[in-house]
């Protein structure tokens, strides 16, 4: 069985009356990578904040590393908060090293690992620049050495992908894996569920303060109906000929009909794909539409919270 | 510790980076060599002002005139030597330096021969046109003065000058001559001049004494006073050093807070680390411009005890006198204690603002605040005694300012004691309420409309 080193026991909290998170659970164990999935203001930031001892929960109990979030167990965490930012007018080096010290690291260590890690970034020619001379990409890599010099065991990274183009999302996401095959723990929050999709071994996902779904991302996408779409050139009715494989939906176009059918939970693609060669239709286009996780959040907190806020890449 | 003195060291190198910091360092010996310098400057750019006196009576008011300024002159130097040997005793040095001083101050006006008398003639060099040969070369004339007797007692002044505005000179003469006139009205009414001048030189003894003390070491001397002046100027020097890193403070927490850095720090460090690492930050950049600006104020006193011990002044005790541990050590401790209340309040103030013009309007009433004490200060000096001095040295954020001030005047041990600890509970409570004020802040859940969303509701609840 796996280490927990983050648990959140029904931890509730309120804002002037208006409640944030409410009664949220989970766990998050060693060496996985967890999604912590929802809308924007859903109570992600509240709840990453209370697993750092940043807020006290008003109900509930948060344990880090088997114990309450107190000030030493910071030094094994690497925090990337969502409002981010760095010391403008200090030397690129030196933000890295001052983030270390304050995380244990002798100074010497320090400059040596963070010269290293400016090289590993590309970004070895800014380390004495000073960080309001660099783009705001290169500002946002620093963010992230600042959050990792420390070599932590446990990273938890808010919305670690919002303001970057997709070249650096795609390099921020093999940072992540990179320090989860180093053995790191990690817990980030998102609404773009692709790079959670890409990278979770679990999520949990929250919506109005509230845990709709904690599980594997299989699990997540088992809750989504599974569906086939199919092209005929005719406008012949496939009722019959699908009978029992699931819901059907019908779309005329000027070239045929096209058949949505979200599958029952015990016919797959192939029973349907062999009730039309045996019915004889003559089919343009045979298509399994594969789930995300995007569907499945859509699916679990429901279109109307989903939509405004959730985002594709 | 480690995080709030890696936070310190943090802040120190930040703020001592800024113009800021090199501006305020360099502001105090700015302003005290202009406050210096500025009257020396002024005294001494001052152009020699050449005059011409005609005595239409001959001669007589011209003598006069001449002998009164002397005896005016001689008058104010025996004053002046009269405190200096209270103050510092009889030495003959000093005496002589004194005397050189006075000296110097005669150069302003200079009685020139007129190579004219009449009006008509002197006119061009009174209005720029022409100009009198005298030692500093070719000049124009700043003043003609013509004297007149009319008649028996009736003494006329006719003072032509372009010059409007330096009426030193016409009050010298009319001074003079006033002087002249009283004298001949009372020997003309029978008065014999020595009595005259006797009685001109009558004057009582005062002694000054403090009746807390036995008759033996009641007499108060000037340098009993001294020590209150070292208490004025440290309260200022409080009020300025606080007033420089304001500014400071200020500018770096809203920029910390608009950079979003603070919740970069909220994941490493507590946020009474932060303030705590803060507020040390910016109490060493205060200590470095203190050490600075004692520095410069050392090397004076080093030199002025040099000039003092050359001329066989007793500097030891003048120095005892003004640095007695009696007095140092409380005003180190209402320094730190200040400094920590309006540090703190100004943490969380910039804590709670996005620009500079957030943090001016929950300034501004700080600022007030902290006006007051400035111009009690003033009154503490001559009144040390008055109620509203004593009242105000009750209030905790005053309390500092103001009880430098009134602590070297002998005020009652209840009083010292009951302000220290008003003062101690509130800067616990500030630096307290700071803290929270601070982490709401930092974490953006408070903001300005915050607190002035206490005082509307405050102001409800009062109409209501």
């Amino acid at each position: 069985m796996r280490e927990t080193i983050l648990s959140l026991d029904r931890v509730s909290k309120t804002y002037g009356g208006k409640p944030a998170v409410r009664n949220v659970s989970l766990n998050v164990e060693r060496g996985q990578i967890t999604g912590f999935l929802g809308p924007n203001g859903a109570g992600k930031t509240t709840s990453l904040r209370m697993s750092l001892g940043i807020l006290q929960p008003d109900s509930g109990t948060v344990s880090l590393f088997g114990g309450p979030p107190r000030a030493q167990a910071l030094d094994r965490v690497g925090f990337l908060p969502e409002e981010r930012g760095i010391y403008r007018k200090m030397k690129v080096i030196d933000v890295i090293v001052f983030f270390a010290r304050l995380k244990g690291v002798a100074p010497g260590t320090a400059r040596q690992r963070g010269l290293q890690m400016l090289e590993e970034f590309g970004l070895a020619d800014v380390a004495q620049s000073k960080v309001k001379e660099l783009s705001k990409g290169m500002a946002q890599k620093v963010q992230i050495i600042s959050t990792l010099i420390h070599e932590p065991e446990f990273i938890i990274l808010d919305e670690p992908f919002s303001g970057l183009d997709p070249v650096n999302q795609s390099a921020l996401e093999q940072v992540v894996r990179k320090q989860a095959e180093a053995g790191r723990t990690i817990l980030f929050s998102t609404h773009v569920m692709e790079h959670a999709e890409r990278l979770c071994d679990k999520i949990v996902l929250i919506a109005k303060g509230q845990k709709v779904f904690d599980g594997s991302v299989s699990e997540a996408l088992a809750r989504v109906p599974r569906r086939v779409t199919l092209e005929t050139a005719s406008d012949r009715s496939l009722g019959e000929v699908l009978a029992g494989l699931g819901r059907l939906d019908r779309e005329l176009t000027k070239d045929g009909t096209i058949w949505t059918v979200d599958l029952a939970p015990d016919a797959d693609a192939q029973d349907v794909l062999k009730a039309c060669v045996e019915a004889d239709v003559k089919l343009t286009r045979f298509e399994p539409v594969r789930a995300h996780l995007h569907d499945a959040f859509v699916h679990l907190v429901g279109q109307d919270e989903a939509e405004p806020e959730a985002e594709s890449v | 510790m480690r995080n709030i003195y890696l936070i310190a060291r943090r802040e120190f190198l930040s703020y001592v980076a800024t113009w800021g910091f090199w501006l305020s360092l360099l502001s105090v010996p700015m302003f005290m060599a202009l406050g210096f310098g500025m009257p020396i400057l002024i005294e001494s750019s001052q152009p020699t002002r050449y005059y011409v006196l005609v005595d239409e009576t001959g001669g007589t008011l011209e003598q006069a005139v001449y002998d009164q300024i002397d005896a005016t002159r001689a008058e104010q130097a025996e004053r002046m030597r009269e405190v200096t040997q209270d103050m510092l005793g009889d030495n003959p040095q000093v005496q002589a330096a004194l005397e050189s001083s006075m000296q110097l101050s005669d150069d302003d006006y200079i009685r020139v021969s007129p190579p004219e008398t009449s009006l008509d003639a002197l006119r061009p060099y009174l209005t720029g046109q022409a100009e009198l040969e005298t030692q500093d070369g070719p000049q124009g004339l700043f003043a003609a003065i013509y004297l007149s007797e009319p008649s028996p007692g009736q003494i006329e002044i006719d003072y032509w000058s372009a010059n409007l505005t330096d009426s030193g000179l016409r009050a010298q003469i009319r001074n003079a001559l006033r002087d002249h006139m009283q004298l001949e009205h009372l020997v003309e009414a029978g008065v014999d001049p020595v009595l005259i001048e006797q009685a001109d030189d009558l004057a009582p003894t005062v002694r000054e004494l403090n009746p807390q003390r036995s008759a033996e070491t009641a007499e108060v001397s000037e340098n009993e006073r001294l020590p209150i002046f070292v208490g004025v100027a440290t309260a200022f020097g409080l009020w300025v050093v606080i007033f420089s890193v304001v500014n400071m403070l200020l500018t770096a927490m809203i920029e910390e807070k608009g950079n979003k850095v603070l919740e970069m720090m909220l994941a490493s460090a507590r946020h009474h680390e932060i303030l705590v690492g803060k507020l040390l930050g910016v109490a060493a950049v205060s200590f470095t411009l203190l050490l600075f600006w004692g520095g410069l104020a050392s090397t004076g006193g080093f030199a002025a005890q040099q000039f003092m011990a050359a001329a066989d002044i007793p500097a030891a005790e003048i120095m005892g006198t003004l640095f007695s541990p009696a007095l140092i050590g409380p005003a180190i401790g209402y320094f730190i204690i200040g400094y920590l209340m309006y540090g703190a309040i100004f943490l969380a103030v910039g804590s709670l603002c996005e620009t500079i013009q957030d943090a001016q309007s929950l300034m501004s009433p700080i600022m007030l605040i902290m006006m007051v004490p400035l111009f009690l200060v003033m009154m503490a000096i001559d009144a040390p005694d008055n109620p509203i001095v004593a009242v105000a040295s009750w209030v905790p954020l005053w309390t500092p300012f103001i009880m430098l001030v009134r602590l070297p005047q002998d005020i009652g041990l209840f009083e010292v004691i009951g302000t220290t600890l008003g003062m101690i509970a509130m800067a616990t409570a500030v630096i307290w309420g700071a803290g929270q004020l601070f982490r709401m802040g930092a974490l953006n859940q408070a903001n300005q409309d915050t607190v002035k969303g206490w005082f509307k509701i405050g102001k409800k609840k009062s109409i209501g």
